[in-house]
């Protein structure tokens, strides 16, 4: 689908730019994991960065340190809630739509300007993800917009060249949309049960020992690990013990079920990390 | 056996009895080469003496006679035209015939030929529901408006049902208020089924529906489902009869289970529920103390307590009518309580003894199979 | 979204579904047992102008058809692969042993559409399924390998999914089926040419290699399954918790009343050397008569509608409850009330609040993929599905 009220710069046929580096050697012994497997990124949030929304946050999570890794930026204001349009039916709840859009640079291929399949995906997955904490029928009649814009996409330049990584990217871009939104939400006062917030888990393959089993890291960046097998994205309610959004995906015999276990045990623990962050920044405003 | 994936059959076998009924029309249909595909319409074929009327259909001695859109049923001005079909002036003189022109009554839709004393209408095969003053239907709100709901009966229009046309709790007899007006989701919300009766048609095919009787009013306790209605000649699906509402004894310590079948085709089957004036003597009352009398769960939308045995023989209720539909049969009262004892003894015999209620597929199809004694 | 087909029902049938779903063992309203898929009549290659081709359809009247088509088209020659094929084109012996590790196949090979009338195209619903679909398919990579041609050529997969008749329940697993069989039935023409040339392929249909090539009969031993595919096209399930309870394959009606859905996605495959070396040789045997080793390949989250559907009125607050002759403008903040009330009444439907737990959740993905299980009896049924 394309745009046509626009002009459009090319889309696909390019090739981004690699540039010889001569510090490649270098290079690789930083694109190792520096961190602990279960220690997430440093995140940074703030609520209340767009006056005019009802609500809203802002999300940074930190580059790894190595030069050509943007970070991932998300922006989330939240409008409403707002009385439903005339002709819409009588809903006796809210009514949430979710809106998640890379801006057009935010990754390597430069993305349209409309919604594509994935963006809209993404947007499903934060819906039912949102939809478990809010308390919905305190508001009837009533519709909330959820925007998200994905400022920069944490993808490495140089990871173009291997495949399947936009996939795994989608799930720290979720994530982090997830903790985004629910700041953003109580940042709107609207009633929710607990506070959501986002967690990955992977199960990666370092090439280098092939002896050693696959172990799970969380918040994996793909760039940093050989060959992710699966992932998980986990949204979770910390006091209540729930999940209200779980996405799987990688390649995982049945009936190594423990893994698969274990990798949303790991994502939640993400998870309450990310939540620790997003309690703190509340606190931090209404104080 | 958690799938059962069912090879693909011919829609009807081939040298199926019923393909000589039809025979007829075949038979004059060959003589023309193009056979059905007569695409410049007013050019009337060539086709010698017959051509495309096939003579009046009314005089075919087949009892339940097919007709197909544009066919001509007779020319005959003694006869009156009724629904699916229609008057047509130019047909005759193309037909060639001396009589000058003459009104001709040429069918619309596809389906049986009846014949009323003089009055001639062809009732199609499927269609949808056309309420009828009077029916008994079973209808979910869609809407509610300020001053009535929209009713969804399964027919071409939504059904209206006014405020005005309901049973006020308490059973009070007064004026709506615009207190009433306020609080009408009290009544009836989006989503609840209600049972009612057709007071009233518009011209244009939408009915006034109105639940002033203890009889009608909000459905709780049980379940719903929805089958094809009335308004079909052929085929499956509920049928105007005698009684629409039932209440019947089930098996296993189910204990009594109301049925109502819609005529619209919306069936309810729940749990038969005691209310203080359901019983004779309160019908001998006058008019004002039965509207006193109106239960007090009129409009309650909480469910009694309900038995493990009694939401079984439910479902297995509800799987008869499904079968029953799903094979091509009538659903009424009769057909519902033979089907439902059938079940019953279906389940004796089944391996998965008396808590088999699965009656999808090939179970199905025995039950259908048995009553129509084939 | 599941949500976004807006499931209309009342209160007091939604208490009713809940609580006959709750029971133990479960009474699901059209007798189905809690593992019972309904009956759907299923058929392969029945359009003769497609790769592969597919229908199913319920006894309701549902019904899916999904075509293949296959077109060659040029493998945009990427910055970092020049110096390979360089390479390759210089040297064929080299070209044998790099065979292996060049026949990389890329997503954007696959192309999926789903249609569902009377939802938009760029709807979120149908983007969701697609996603959840083609996730399934790209998941273990293994396809897009199949349609590797050469270095300078591979086949582009088009898969267009369309429900045929209105979505009376939620389609996923319905299309997830049809798309296995359709991909189980594709053909692709046996290529006549040899290295990086322009491909040319043989004209004989009869002669065309299926896309999941068909196991050898050497197997002495599985005399009742010679001919199914060694690994096949991913299915998803789709699987809901009630209570204590684990439906599949629920109904429209079913899911209005869950407490948490997901969708599974599992493949099968019998070459179970590769992946556990680990594993001694008679284990591998015990694995091979089973049959298969299935692989999870993708889990997501269906947000059940059930978080939508009107809230019931407990009869203690009900405005229109009882005799309320006396005061009629007195109780009307009867609903208001009961929404905010935490107390649960029997036999008043509240819509679930929060997510599931996490015991639930894994008990969802337990039950999909036991072993002998209903995944491998789901795919013991289609295998038996003739292929045309």
């Amino acid at each position: 689908m394309t745009d046509r009220r626009r002009i459009n710069g090319p889309v696909g046929a390019t090739i981004p730019p690699v540039f010889e580096d001569t510090l490649t050697q270098e290079l690789k012994a930083v694109k190792k994991r520096s961190r602990p497997p279960n220690a997430i990124r440093k995140m940074y949030l703030k609520t209340g960065v767009t006056p005019s929304a009802s609500g809203s946050a802002y999300l940074e999570i930190e580059t790894t340190g190595k030069p050509g890794v943007s970070g991932l930026k998300l922006s989330c204001s939240v409008h409403g809630p707002r009385s439903l349009p005339r002709s819409s039916p009588f809903s006796p709840h809210m009514v949430l739509s979710t809106h998640v859009k890379y801006a057009p640079f935010a990754t390597n291929k430069r993305r349209g300007y409309l919604r594509d399949p994935i963006e809209r995906d993404l947007g499903t997955h934060l819906e039912a993800a949102l939809r478990g904490a809010i308390i919905a029928d305190r508001w009837p009649k009533s519709g909330v917009d959820i925007i998200i814009s994905i400022v920069e996409g944490d993808q490495d330049r140089e990871t173009s060249k291997f495949q399947g990584d936009e996939m795994w990217d989608m799930m720290n871009a979720l994530s982090g949309c997830i903790t985004v939104a629910s700041a953003a939400l109580a940042d709107a006062g609207i009633d929710c049960v607990d506070t959501v917030a986002g967690g990955v888990a992977a199960l990666v393959q370092e090439s280098g020992d092939d002896s050693t089993s696959p172990n799970i890291v969380v918040d994996p960046i793909p760039s940093e690990h050989d060959k992710i097998l699966a992932a998980c994205c986990v949204a979770y309610l910390p006091t209540r013990d729930e999940i209200t959004n779980l996405w799987f995906k990688g390649d995982l015999p049945a009936s190594e079920m423990e893994l698969y276990t274990k990798m949303v045990e790991k994502g939640i623990q993400a998870s309450r990390h990310a939540n620790r962050v997003l309690i703190e920044c509340l606190t931090e405003t209404i104080g | 056996m958690p799938i059962t994936i069912i090879a693909p059959r011919p829609s009807r076998p081939i040298n199926d009895p019923e393909d000589v009924v039809s025979d007829m029309s075949y038979d004059s249909e060959d003589e023309s080469t193009d056979g059905g595909a007569d695409l410049e319409g007013d050019i009337p074929m060539k086709s010698s003496g017959t051509s495309r009327s096939r003579g009046p259909r009314l005089f075919s001695k087949t009892d339940s006679d097919i007709v197909t859109p544009g066919e001509l049923i007779t020319s005959d001005p003694q006869f009156m035209r009724g629904h699916g079909t229609y008057l047509s002036h130019s047909q005759l003189q193309q037909g060639g015939d001396d009589n000058g022109p003459q009104a001709a009554i040429i069918s619309s839709v596809a389906g049986t030929l009846t014949r009323t004393n003089k009055l001639l209408s062809v009732r199609p095969l499927r269609a949808r529901y056309a309420p009828e003053v009077g029916d008994l239907v079973v209808g979910r709100i869609t809407e509610v408006q300020a001053r009535r709901w929209r009713v969804d009966v399964g027919a071409a229009q939504l059904a209206s049902l006014p405020l005005s046309a309901i049973n006020l709790p308490g059973g009070i007899l007064r004026k709506r208020t615009e207190t009433d007006e306020l609080q009408i989701r009290t009544f009836f919300a989006e989503g609840d089924l209600l049972v009612a009766e057709v007071q009233q048609l518009f011209g244009d095919g939408g009915a006034v529906l109105h639940t002033r009787s203890l009889r009608y009013g909000k459905l709780r306790n049980g379940v719903f489902v929805a089958v094809a209605g009335m308004g079909g000649s052929e085929g499956g699906g509920v049928v105007r009869s005698r009684r629409q509402v039932w209440t019947m004894e089930t098996a296993h310590g189910g204990g009594p289970v109301d049925v109502i079948l819609g005529v619209n085709g919306y069936v309810w089957i729940s749990k038969h529920v005691e209310t203080a004036t359901s019983g004779e003597a309160e019908a001998k009352t006058g008019i004002t103390n039965m509207e006193e009398g109106v239960s007090a769960t009129m409009y309650s939308s909480q469910n009694d307590r309900i038995g493990v045995e009694t939401m079984r023989e439910i479902a297995r209720l509800r799987g008869v009518v499904t079968a029953l539909v799903e094979n091509g049969l009538r659903v009424d009262e009769d057909m519902v309580t033979r089907g439902y004892h059938e079940a019953v003894e279906m389940a004796l015999v089944s391996a998965d003894g008396v808590d088999d209620i699965y009656l999808g597929g090939e179970k199905g199809q025995q039950l259908a199979a048995t009553l129509t004694g084939r | 979204m599941a949500s976004a087909q807006h499931v209309l029902l009342s209160p007091a049938e939604l208490a009713y579904l809940h609580s006959s779903l709750s029971l133990t063992p479960p009474i699901r309203p059209d007798g189905r047992t809690p593992t019972q898929f309904r009956p759907l009549v299923a058929e392969t290659g029945i359009l003769p102008g497609t790769n592969g081709s597919a229908r199913i359809c319920f006894a309701d009247g549902t019904e899916a058809i999904v075509g293949v088509k296959a077109e060659v088209e040029k493998t945009r020659s990427r910055h970092d692969d020049e110096t390979v094929f360089v390479e390759g084109a210089g040297d064929d012996g080299e070209e044998e042993e790099t065979d292996d590790i060049t026949r990389t196949g890329e997503s954007d090979w696959i192309e999926l559409t789903v249609e569902i009338p009377g939802l938009r195209d760029d709807d979120s619903a149908t983007a969701f399924l697609a996603a959840m679909l083609s996730e399934a398919l790209l998941a273990d990579g293994g396809l897009v390998k199949r349609l590797w041609i050469n270095r300078r050529f591979h086949w582009k997969l088009y898969l267009d999914i369309i429900l045929i008749s209105p979505p009376l329940s939620y389609p996923l697993p319905l299309l997830s089926l049809t798309t296995h069989l359709a991909l189980l039935s594709t053909r692709l023409p046996r290529l006549k040419s040899e290295g990086d040339e322009d491909p040319f392929f043989d004209d004989d249909w009869a002669a065309a290699p299926y896309l999941y090539p068909r196991q050898q009969t050497a197997t002495p031993t599985a005399k009742s399954a010679p001919r199914s595919p060694a690994t096949r096209p991913p299915i998803t399930l789709l699987v809901m918790a009630v209570a204590n309870n684990i439906l599949f394959d629920p109904s429209k009606e079913e899911l209005a009343v869950a407490d948490a859905a997901l969708a599974v996605s599992v493949t099968s495959s019998t070459r179970s050397d590769e992946n556990d070396d680990g594993d001694g040789d008679d284990s591998m045997d015990v694995k091979e008569k089973k049959g298969r080793n299935l692989r999870l390949l993708s889990i997501r989250t269906v947000d059940p509608p059930s978080r939508l559907t009107p809230p019931g009125v407990a009869n203690s607050s009900n405005a229109a409850y009882g005799v309320a002759g006396n005061g009629n403008g007195k109780a009307t903040e009867g609903r208001t009330a009961v929404a905010e009330g935490e107390a649960v009444v029997e036999g008043v439907w509240r819509a679930p609040r929060g997510g599931a737990k996490r015991a639930v959740m894994a008990a969802l993905v337990q039950k999909a993929l036991e072993r002998g299980g209903v995944v491998d009896e789901v795919f013991d049924a289609l295998e038996g599905v003739e292929l045309g």
